[in-house]
C-alpha cells in the first residue's frame, strides 16, 4: 500500500528518531510496573509502545526500500523542502511570542507577533501591516475577551488593570 | 415521545440558541470554505472558549460549525479548485469545471440542495437508529468496547495515511499520549518522571489544537504564494427539474454516506469518494462525460458528505467511538461538559440526544438559506491571503490552548505537538488517529482491565472470551480481517478461497 517511490530529504533519520523514541517509550512503560502481572498500569502502555515499535521497523523497512534522492544537492534538499527558511524563520517568531506571552501579557505580545508575521510574509508596506495587526487584534480581544469572556494572559510587565 | 418532541424543537424555539445555531453554520461554511481552515481546527479551538457555557449553547454552536463545515468545502473546490476540506475533493472534480464553463452559480445551487438533501436523510437515519443501537450497545461487555476501540483507530490509521504501519504507530502514539499522568484506577504515575504538572495528563484540548491547528498552519506556509483564481457567478437556485432528476441519485448517495459515517473510523470525506466513484458506476449515460463537468458527479459527493454527518452522530452517542477527527473532537467537547457518550447516555440523558437531533436539522435549514445566499461576499472573504491566515490561526490556537485551564504550559504542550505534527505529515503520517488514540486510549486501558480482572488474569481465558460470546466473536473477526487485509497474506489468502480476480 506504499504509495511513494522516492525517499523524502530528512524521511529516514526522523523514521530512526521515531523509533528509538519508541524503544525509549517502551522502556519506560516496562517500568511502571514491570511484569508483575496481566492487569498492571504498566501494560497498555507497553503494549502501545510495542506496537510504535513494530510499525516503526515495518515504516523503517518501507522507507529503505524507497529510492533515495540521488542529486548531488542532498543535503540542501532537506533546507529547501523540509525546513525551509520562512518556516525557521516563523517558527523562532512562534517560540518568542509564547515565551514572551506571560510576561507581556496576550495583548502586548500577540499585537507584536501580528505584526511582525505580517511584515514578513506578506511584504506590504510596513504601515498596512500595523494597521492590519492592530485591526485583527481588536477583533480576537473583542470576540474572545468581550463575546467568549476568556481570561486572557495578563502579564507581569503590565499593572493590573490597565488592560 | 412528546418528550422527545419536545426536547427536539428546544432549540429551534429558544431565539439565543437559534441564532447561536445559525452563527455556527455561517462561521462552519468559512471555515470549510478556507483553505487552510479546517473543521477539525476550528472544533477544537471553539471547544476551549466553550467550555464554560451551558451543554445547550456549546452543542449548538459546535453542530451548527460541523454541519456548515462540511459543506463549505464544496464552495472553494467549485470556484478555486481547491477542496477546502478533504470531503470536498470528488467535488472539485466535477464542480470546477463547471465553473470554468461559467456555470459556478448553478454547481453552486445544485450542492446547496443536495448537501441539504442528505444532511436530512443523515438526521433521520440517526433518530431512528440510535435508540435501537443503543440498547443493543446496553449488551455490549468490556472486551466488546475495547475492541470497537481498536477497529476504530486503525480504520482511521488505514483508510487515510500513506500505509498501514504509519496509521498504526499514529494510533498508538495517540493512545501512549492518552497513558500519560496518575493511573485512573491505582494513582500511580505513568510517563510522570517525578513532574507535578505532568501528573495531570497531557491535555487533549492542548494535544488538538497543536496537531490540528498549529501543524497545519506551518504546513501551509509551503504553499503561500498559490494564487487564486476569479469565477464568475450566475444564478444559484438550481432548476427544479435538476432537482428532480437526480432525486434517487441523492437518496443513493445519502444511504451510502449515511452508512459510512455511522461506521468508526470513517467519515464524510471516505463516503464523498464512495458515493463518487458509485456514481460513476451506475450512472449510464451522462448528459457531460464524468470529470468534465457531470452534475451527477456533484450531486452525489455533496450529498453523501453531509450525510455521513448524522451517520457519524450515531456510533458517537450510542457506543462513545467517535467516527473521525471532527466528531473525536466533539467526544473531547461532550466529556468537558461532563457528558458520558455510550449506550447509557440515551437512557440517563435523553434531552441531550433529542436536543442534538433537533439542532442538527437546525443547522441544516440554516445551511440552505446560507448556501444560497451571499455567495458574491463569500468569493472576496475566501481570496482572504494565507500570509494573514497563518498568523491568524497560531494567535487563536494559543489563546484556545491557554483558556481551558489558565495554564501557560499547555501552550508549551501545543507547540510541541505542533512541530512533530508538521514533520509526521510532511512524511506522510496522518494526525487524524494519533487524536482518536488520547480520546480512546485511557477508555480502551479501564476496558482491557476489566476485561483482564473478569478472566482472573488468566491470559487463555481472556483469549477464549474474545471468541465465546457473540458480539465479541463478530467484533474479533472483524478485526482480525482488518489486520490481515494489511498483510501480504490477503491476497494468497483470497486465491486460496478462490476468490480473487484474475
Amino acid at each position: 500500500m506504499s504509495g511513494q517511490s522516492t525517499r523524502r530529504p530528512g524521511e529516514l533519520a526522523f523514521i530512526c528518531l521515531l523509533a528509538l523514541f519508541s524503544a525509549a517509550a517502551l522502556w519506560q512503560a516496562y517500568d511502571i510496573s514491570e511484569f508483575t502481572g496481566l492487569s498492571q498500569p504498566g501494560v497498555f502502555p507497553m503494549l502501545a509502545a510495542a506496537t510504535m515499535l513494530l510499525s516503526c521497523v515495518f515504516i523503517l523497512r518501507d522507507t529503505l526500500r524507497t529510492r533515495p534522492n540521488q542529486e548531488p544537492g542532498q543535503r540542501t534538499a532537506f533546507w529547501h523542502t523540509i525546513m525551509p527558511m520562512r518556516l525557521m524563520v516563523m517558527l523562532a517568531m512562534v517560540a518568542l511570542y509564547l515565551y514572551a506571552m506571560p510576561w507581556l501579557g496576550f495583548v502586548i505580545a500577540s499585537g507584536l507577533f501580528l505584526f511582525a508575521c505580517f511584515a514578513y510574509l506578506w511584504r506590504k508596506s510596513l504601515l498596512i501591516s500595523l494597521l492590519l495587526a492592530a485591526g485583527s487584534l481588536a477583533a480576537v480581544y473583542f470576540l474572545f475577551r468581550i463575546v467568549f469572556e476568556v481570561v486572557l494572559p495578563q502579564g507581569t510587565l503590565v499593572p493590573a488593570g490597565v488592560l | 415521545m412528546l418528550e422527545a418532541f419536545a426536547n427536539f424543537g428546544i432549540s429551534w424555539l429558544d431565539p439565543w440558541l437559534l441564532m447561536l445555531t445559525a452563527a455556527g453554520t455561517l462561521a462552519g461554511i468559512y471555515v470549510g470554505a478556507i483553505p487552510g481552515l479546517s473543521v477539525t481546527m476550528a472544533t477544537s479551538i471553539l471547544i476551549s472558549f466553550t467550555f464554560k457555557w451551558p451543554v445547550n449553547d456549546a452543542l449548538a454552536l459546535i453542530a451548527g460549525v460541523y454541519m456548515g463545515g462540511v459543506y463549505g468545502g464544496s464552495r472553494t473546490a467549485i470556484l478555486l479548485n481547491i477542496p477546502g476540506a478533504p470531503s470536498a475533493i470528488a467535488t472539485a472534480i466535477e464542480g470546477y469545471p463547471m465553473a470554468k464553463r461559467g456555470e459556478a452559480g448553478e454547481a453552486i445551487g445544485l450542492t446547496t440542495v443536495m448537501s441539504v438533501f442528505g444532511g436530512f436523510v443523515g438526521i433521520a437515519a440517526l433518530a431512528m437508529f440510535a435508540p435501537v443501537i443503543s440498547s443493543f450497545a446496553l449488551m455490549f461487555n468490556s472486551r466488546d468496547y475495547l475492541l470497537l476501540g481498536l477497529i476504530g483507530i486503525l480504520l482511521v490509521g488505514t483508510l487515510s495515511g500513506e500505509s498501514f504501519a504509519k496509521g498504526a504507530f499514529a494510533g498508538a502514539l495517540g493512545v501512549l499520549i492518552g497513558m500519560v499522568g496518575l493511573d485512573p484506577m491505582t494513582a500511580e504515575g505513568r510517563f510522570t518522571f517525578g513532574s507535578i504538572s505532568l501528573m495531570g495528563g497531557i491535555p487533549y484540548v492542548a494535544a488538538m489544537i497543536g496537531f490540528f491547528g498549529v501543524a497545519e498552519a506551518l504546513v501551509q506556509l509551503q504553499t503561500l504564494d498559490v494564487p487564486a483564481i476569479k469565477q464568475k457567478i450566475d444564478r444559484v437556485i438550481p432548476k427544479l427539474s435538476d432537482v428532480k432528476r437526480y432525486f434517487w441519485l441523492a437518496m443513493r448517495a445519502s444511504g451510502i454516506g449515511t452508512i459510512i459515517g455511522a461506521l468508526p473510523g470513517t467519515g464524510g470525506d471516505i463516503a464523498a469518494l464512495l458515493a463518487y466513484d458509485d456514481a460513476r458506476r451506475s450512472v449510464k449515460n451522462p448528459d457531460v462525460p464524468f470529470g468534465e463537468g457531470a452534475k451527477e458527479g456533484l450531486v452525489a459527493p455533496e450529498a453523501a458528505n453531509n450525510a455521513a454527518v448524522g451517520g457519524a452522530f450515531i456510533p458517537m452517542l450510542t457506543l462513545g467511538i467517535p467516527g473521525d477527527a471532527v466528531t473525536a473532537v466533539i467526544i473531547g467537547a461532550l466529556f468537558i461538559h461532563g457528558l458520558k457518550p455510550g449506550p447509557l447516555m440515551l437512557v440517563e440523558t435523553p434531552h441531550l440526544f433529542w436536543f442534538t437531533v433537533g439542532n442538527l436539522a437546525l443547522a441544516n435549514i440554516f445551511l440552505l438559506i446560507f448556501g444560497l445566499t451571499g455567495i458574491r461576499i463569500f468569493t472576496k472573504i475566501v481570496e482572504c491571503p494565507k500570509a494573514i491566515l497563518i498568523p491568524l490561526i497560531i494567535v487563536l490556537s494559543a489563546v484556545g490552548t491557554y483558556a481551558i485551564e489558565n495554564n501557560p504550559v499547555h501552550i508549551y504542550w501545543m507547540l510541541l505537538f505542533g512541530v512533530l505534527g508538521y514533520f509526521l505529515k510532511t512524511y506522510g503520517f496522518q494526525v487524524g488517529p494519533i487524536i482518536l488514540g488520547v480520546i480512546l486510549g485511557p477508555m480502551m486501558d479501564s476496558n482491557y482491565r476489566r476485561a483482564m480482572i473478569g478472566a482472573r488474569g488468566d491470559i487463555g481465558e481472556f483469549l477464549w472470551n474474545f471468541v465465546s460470546h457473540p458480539i465479541s466473536l463478530v467484533l474479533s473477526i472483524g478485526f482480525v480481517l482488518m489486520v490481515l487485509s494489511q498483510t501480504p497474506l490477503w491476497p494468497r489468502l483470497l486465491k486460496t478461497i478462490g476468490l480473487q480476480r484474475q
